[in-house]
C-alpha cells in the first residue's frame, strides 16, 4: 500500500511501527531487502522509510516512534488520512475516535491481511465528493459510521448473504482482545477457545453458528502471516481508495471490503446502522 | 499450502513476457512467493524496451539512475535482491515470429507456465497462439487506468485468449476529420495528420526525390494515379512556390497556412455547401452532428493567432535548416514581421469536389488526365531542382509529445484550436491537447498491483495442477467505482464429429514419417475427406489439381521441403499442417492442426 501512494506522489507519509525487523518480516515485505544484514535493532518503520524514499524523492517519508495509542489528538490533526494495520480492537476504536474528535476531517482506514484473507474498513465520516455522471460533474454526500458503530450493528440485522469473513474476523478480534493477545498472535491451539467465543457471540446476536464456518476460523487461526499476492491486491485497492478520498473525486468504498483467496471473491459490504445509511 | 506445492513453485520454469508495470509487480510477487527459486526453477523475462522517466510512477523496480537502461535487466536484478535464490534470466527480445530462433521449440516445451505482462493486443494474440500450440497455461492480465482484468487460459480446460475479441475501436470517418468535425477529438486528429503531412511526410518525400531523382520520377510515372500526382504536387510546392530560404519566408508560409486552413478552405466549404444547402433527399445538409463553420479573420492582436504563426514558422524553419532568430518569442517583433506580408485575396471556386461520403478512405480525387498532369509536374520539378544549392536536403520532423520546448504540441494545439474556433467547438489547453493527441492512457500503480496479485493467486492453482475449471477465477475490476467482479473461466468450444470430439487445444499426431496418401487415408478412416493441405501459407495439396495426384506417394516432410521450401532445422522432429476436410455430406469440418513426426 505504501508503495502505491508514494508512487502516486502524496505530499508526505509518516510511518509508525516500532516492531523490530526480524527474518520473519522478510517474506511478505519487499521493502526490506534480505542481504542488508545491518539491521540490528532497526524498526520496520525505519527500514521501510528508507526504501520508500527511493520510490519517489518528492515524497516526504518520515518515522514516528512510540505507541500509537498514546499519541494525542493533535498528532492525528497533522494528517488527511490515517491507515492502521495489525492493531487490536481497542486500538482501532481509540484511533478512530481520535480522528473523529478533530474538527478537520481525517479519513480513517483499517486493513488486515491474514493468510489468504484480507479485510479493509473505511470511515470517511461526513464525506462530500464529486463524480462524473455522463458528461457532467455532480456533487454527492455520504455518511460513514465509525468502526465502533459499525461493529455494533446487530448481526441479525445484516443481510443473509453477508460475507462470512466479516463475522469470522470479529470473532478473532474479540478473542485477541479478551485474551490480551497481540494481533496475529493466535494459533490452532486456540481453536477451542475461539469456537467457544463464537458460540457465545452467535447466541448473543441470534446468529446461526454455521454462518461462521469452522474451516474459515481455522484458516484465520493458522495462517496469520501476510501473504504477498493478497497484500498486493488489498494494497492496490486501499491505495486507490486513499487517493480518491484525498482528491475528493469518485465513489469511495463503503465501508468494508473482504477478499478471500479460497473462492477468489472480493466483496464490498455496507455495514452501517439505520441512521448512517447513504 | 504445504511443502509439496512450495517445491512445485520453486522448480517452476516461468516465462514473463514484458517487464513494464505489470512485469515489475509480477517479479516482486514471484520473488516473495519463492517461484523459480529452486535448483530446477528458472524465470525468463523479456522486454525490448528501455526505461523512461514517465515509467517510474508505477514501474517501481526502476529508479532515476536506471533511466536509459534495459527494463528487463534492471528489473531482474532488483527482483534478485528481493530474493537472492531467484533464478532469473533477462532478455531484450520482442516476442514474435522473428524471434522464433531465440524462443524456439525447446524453449517453449520446457516451460511450465507463461505470464503475460504486455501492453498491446497483437503481442497477446501471438503468445496465445504459441501457448495453444505448445499446450501451456497462460496467465493473462491487463490494466487501463483504474480498470483491470485477469484471464486464465489453461490447456484443455478453458477457452484461449483469442477466442473472444473486443469490438474494434471506432475511428472517425475521413470526411468528418477533413471537413466536418464536431468535437475536439476530430480537430486533434486532423491537427496530428496535418503536422505529420507538412513537417514529416513532405520533407521525407522531397528527400526521396532528391536522393534518387530518376528512380523517384519513374516510380511516380508508373503509378500514374491520384496519389502519385499528389506526391509530386507536394514536392514541387515545397521546392518551388513555397520554398523557404530565410526565416521571413517561413513566417510567410506559416501566415499563409493559417489563411488557407482557417479562412480560405472554410470559405470554399460554405460556398459549396451554403448554410441552407440540402442533401439529395431534401434534408438540411448542415444538420447535426455537422457544425456550420465560420472563417476566422487573422489579427496580430490575437495571441492565439500569433502563437500559431510562431510555432509553425519555427518548425518550418527546422525542416529547411534555417536558423531561428532570437526575437521570435517577442510578440511585437513577430507582429511586425507578419504585417509586412501580403496575403492574397481568396475567391471560392465553383466546381470544387469535397468528399462527403463517410465510407471514403482517401481524399485524393482521381481525374482522367492524371498521367498528363504527372508529366507536367515532373518537368517543372526538374526545372526548379536546378536552382537548389548542392547537397540540399530537408529535415523531416517526427512528432515528439513529451518535449515541452520543441513547439510540437504548440503547433498541434494551435491547429486544433483554430479549427475548433471555426466550428464553434470548445477549445482545449495544451496539456489536454497532449493527452488526447498523444493517446495517453493513464497507468497507475494501484490497479496494476491488484491485477498482478490476483494473477499470482491463480498461479498457485496453475502450478499445483489438477484443478478443475470451477477453481479458477477471471476478474474484472474498476477501482474508481469501485467494482469487483469475479467469474469462472469459460470452457473451450467443442467440435464433434462422429464419435470424436475435440477443442482448439487438440492436435492430432501422426508418427512414422507418413506419405501424403497415408495421411489422407488416416483421415478417411475417421470419416473425413481431406481436400486441401497446407504448410504455413503454402499449399501442399488440393484435390482440385490433377497435378497434385503425382504427390501422393511423397513423404509429407519432403513435400514441405520441396514445395513450401520449409526450413526445418536439425532439431526439428515434426512439422504441422492445416488440413481442410469435409464429411461425407460435403459439410466442412474444422479439424485440429495435425503434427507429422518424420524423425
Amino acid at each position: 500500500f505504501c508503495k502505491n501512494i508514494v508512487l502516486a506522489g502524496v505530499g508526505s507519509v509518516t510511518l509508525v511501527d516500532d516492531r523490530v525487523v526480524t527474518d520473519e518480516s522478510l517474506p511478505a515485505n519487499f521493502l526490506i531487502l534480505p542481504h542488508e544484514n545491518h539491521y540490528n535493532g532497526k524498526t520496520l518503520a525505519e527500514v521501510c522509510c528508507d526504501s520508500l524514499k527511493e520510490f519517489n524523492p518528492m515524497v516526504h517519508v518520515a518515522v514516528e516512534r512510540g505507541d500509537i495509542s498514546t499519541f494525542g489528538v493533535e498528532f492525528f490533526e497533522k494528517f488527511d488520512a490515517v491507515i492502521i494495520s495489525c492493531c487490536s480492537l481497542g486500538k482501532k476504536k481509540l484511533i478512530n475516535q481520535k480522528c473523529r474528535k478533530l474538527s478537520k476531517r481525517v479519513a480513517f482506514y483499517t486493513v488486515e491481511c491474514r493468510g489468504s484473507c484480507g479485510e479493509m474498513f473505511v470511515d470517511l465520516q461526513d464525506y462530500k465528493y464529486s463524480k462524473k455522471k455522463l458528461e457532467e460533474t455532480i456533487e454527492c454526500q455520504i455518511e460513514y459510521p465509525s468502526f465502533e458503530e459499525a461493529i455494533l450493528v446487530p448481526w441479525r440485522a445484516l443481510p443473509r448473504r453477508m460475507s462470512k469473513l466479516y463475522f469470522a474476523m470479529r470473532v478473532i478480534e474479540q478473542f485477541e482482545d479478551v485474551e490480551g493477545r497481540n494481533p496475529g498472535e493466535t494459533s490452532i491451539a486456540d481453536r477451542l477457545g475461539v469456537l467457544k467465543l463464537r458460540k457465545e457471540l452467535c447466541e448473543t446476536n441470534s446468529l446461526d453458528e454455521s454462518q461462521i464456518p469452522d474451516a474459515l476460523l481455522e484458516r484465520l487461526l493458522t495462517d496469520t502471516r501476510e501473504f504477498p499476492p493478497v497484500c498486493a491486491i488489498i494494497g492496490g485497492i486501499l491505495g486507490q481508495e486513499v487517493i480518491k478520498a484525498i482528491s475528493g473525486k469518485g465513489d469511495p468504498l463503503k465501508n468494508f471490503f473482504f477478499f478471500d483467496a479460497m473462492d477468489g471473491k472480493g466483496l464490498i459490504e455496507d455495514i452501517s446502522g439505520p441512521s448512517t445509511r447513504s | 499450502f504445504g511443502s509439496k506445492l512450495q517445491k512445485k513453485l520453486e522448480d517452476a520454469k516461468v516465462f514473463i513476457v514484458g517487464s513494464g508495470a505489470l512485469g515489475c509487480e509480477f517479479l516482486k510477487n514471484i520473488a516473495l512467493m519463492g517461484v523459480s527459486c529452486g535448483d530446477q526453477g528458472k524465470l525468463t523475462i523479456t522486454d525490448d524496451d528501455v526505461i523512461e522517466k514517465s515509467n517510474l510512477s508505477r514501474q517501481f523496480l526502476f529508479r532515476d539512475w536506471n533511466i536509459g537502461q534495459a527494463k528487463s535487466t534492471v528489473a531482474a536484478s532488483a527482483a534478485a535482491s528481493i530474493n537472492s535464490r531467484l533464478n532469473i534470466e533477462a532478455l531484450q527480445n520482442r516476442v514474435g515470429p522473428e524471434t522464433e530462433n531465440v524462443f524456439d521449440d525447446t524453449f517453449w516445451e520446457n516451460l511450465t507456465v507463461i505470464i503475460n505482462a504486455l501492453d498491446n493486443v497483437n503481442a497477446r494474440l501471438y503468445i496465445d497462439q504459441r501457448c495453444l500450440y505448445f499446450q501451456k497455461p497462460l496467465l493473462e492480465s491487463g490494466t487501463l487506468g483504474a480498470k483491470c482484468n485477469t484471464q486464465m487460459v489453461i490447456p484443455h480446460l478453458t477457452e484461449n485468449y483469442g477466442a473472444s475479441r473486443d469490438p474494434p475501436e471506432k475511428q472517425a470517418p475521413m470526411c468528418t476529420v477533413h471537413s466536418f468535425p464536431h468535437n475536439i477529438d476530430h480537430c486533434l486528429t486532423w491537427a496530428r495528420s496535418e503536422f505529420e503531412g507538412l513537417l514529416e511526410k513532405t520533407p521525407a518525400e522531397v528527400n526521396a526525390y532528391l536522393s534518387n531523382p530518376v528512380e523517384y520520377k519513374t516510380a511516380q510515372r508508373n503509378a500514374g494515379d491520384a496519389q502519385a500526382r499528389d506526391n509530386l504536387e507536394q514536392v514541387l510546392e515545397c521546392l518551388e512556390k513555397e520554398k523557404c530560404e530565410t526565416f521571413q519566408d517561413c513566417i510567410a508560409w506559416a501566415r499563409l497556412r493559417f489563411e488557407d486552413y482557417f479562412v480560405n478552405r472554410v470559405k470554399q466549404l460554405i460556398y459549396t455547401f451554403p448554410e441552407d444547402a440540402a442533401t439529395s433527399t431534401g434534408a438540411p445538409f448542415w444538420s447535426a452532428p455537422k457544425r456550420f463553420p465560420q472563417p476566422l479573420k487573422f489579427s496580430v492582436a490575437d495571441p492565439s493567432h500569433l502563437q500559431f504563426v510562431m510555432a509553425a514558422s519555427i518548425l518550418r524553419a527546422e525542416t529547411f535548416g534555417i536558423p531561428i532568430p532570437d526575437w521570435i518569442e517577442h510578440p511585437k517583433m513577430l507582429a511586425e514581421a507578419i504585417e509586412k506580408l501580403i496575403v492574397p485575396d481568396f475567391e471560392p471556386k465553383k466546381d470544387v469536389k469535397i468528399v462527403t461520403d463517410e465510407k471514403a478512405t482517401t481524399l485524393s480525387v482521381a481525374s482522367i488526365d492524371d498521367a498528363a498532369v504527372i508529366d507536367e509536374l515532373i518537368f517543372k520539378l526538374e526545372l526548379c531542382t536546378k536552382n537548389l544549392p548542392l547537397g540540399f536536403k530537408m529535415k523531416p520532423i517526427q512528432f515528439e509529445k513529451d518535449d515541452d520546448t520543441n513547439y510540437h504540441m504548440d503547433l498541434i494545439a494551435g491547429l486544433a484550436n483554430m479549427r475548433a474556433r471555426n466550428y464553434s467547438i470548445p477549445e482545449v489547453d495544451k496539456l489536454k491537447a497532449k493527452f488526447i493527441a498523444g493517446r495517453i492512457i493513464p497507468a497507475i500503480a494501484t490497479s496494476t498491483a491488484m491485477a498482478t496479485g490476483l494473477v499470482c493467486l491463480e498461479l498457485y492453482k496453475a502450478l499445483d495442477g489438477g484443478h478443475k475449471l470451477e477453481d479458477y477465477r477471471n476478474t474484472f475490476a474498476n477501482l474508481a467505482l469501485p467494482l469487483f467482479s469475479m467469474a469462472e473461466p469459460v470452457p473451450p468450444k467443442t467440435i464433434k464429429h462422429g464419435d470424436m470430439s475435440w477443442t482448439v487445444w487438440d492436435r492430432w499426431i501422426l508418427k512414422g514419417n507418413p506419405s501424403l496418401r497415408e495421411l489422407i487415408q488416416w483421415l478417411k478412416d475417421k470419416g473425413l475427406n481431406a481436400y486441401s493441405i497446407s504448410y504455413g501459407s503454402c499449399l501442399l495439396y488440393n484435390s482440385m489439381f490433377l497435378r497434385h495426384r503425382e504427390r501422393m506417394d511423397k513423404k509429407m516432410v519432403d513435400l514441405a521441403l520441396e514445395v513450401a521450401k520449409a526450413e526445418l532445422g536439425p532439431n526439428r522432429k515434426h512439422l504441422d499442417v492445416v488440413v481442410a476436410c469435409e464429411d461425407d455430406e460435403d459439410n466442412d469440418i474444422d479439424i485440429p492442426q495435425i503434427s507429422i513426426y518424420f524423425a
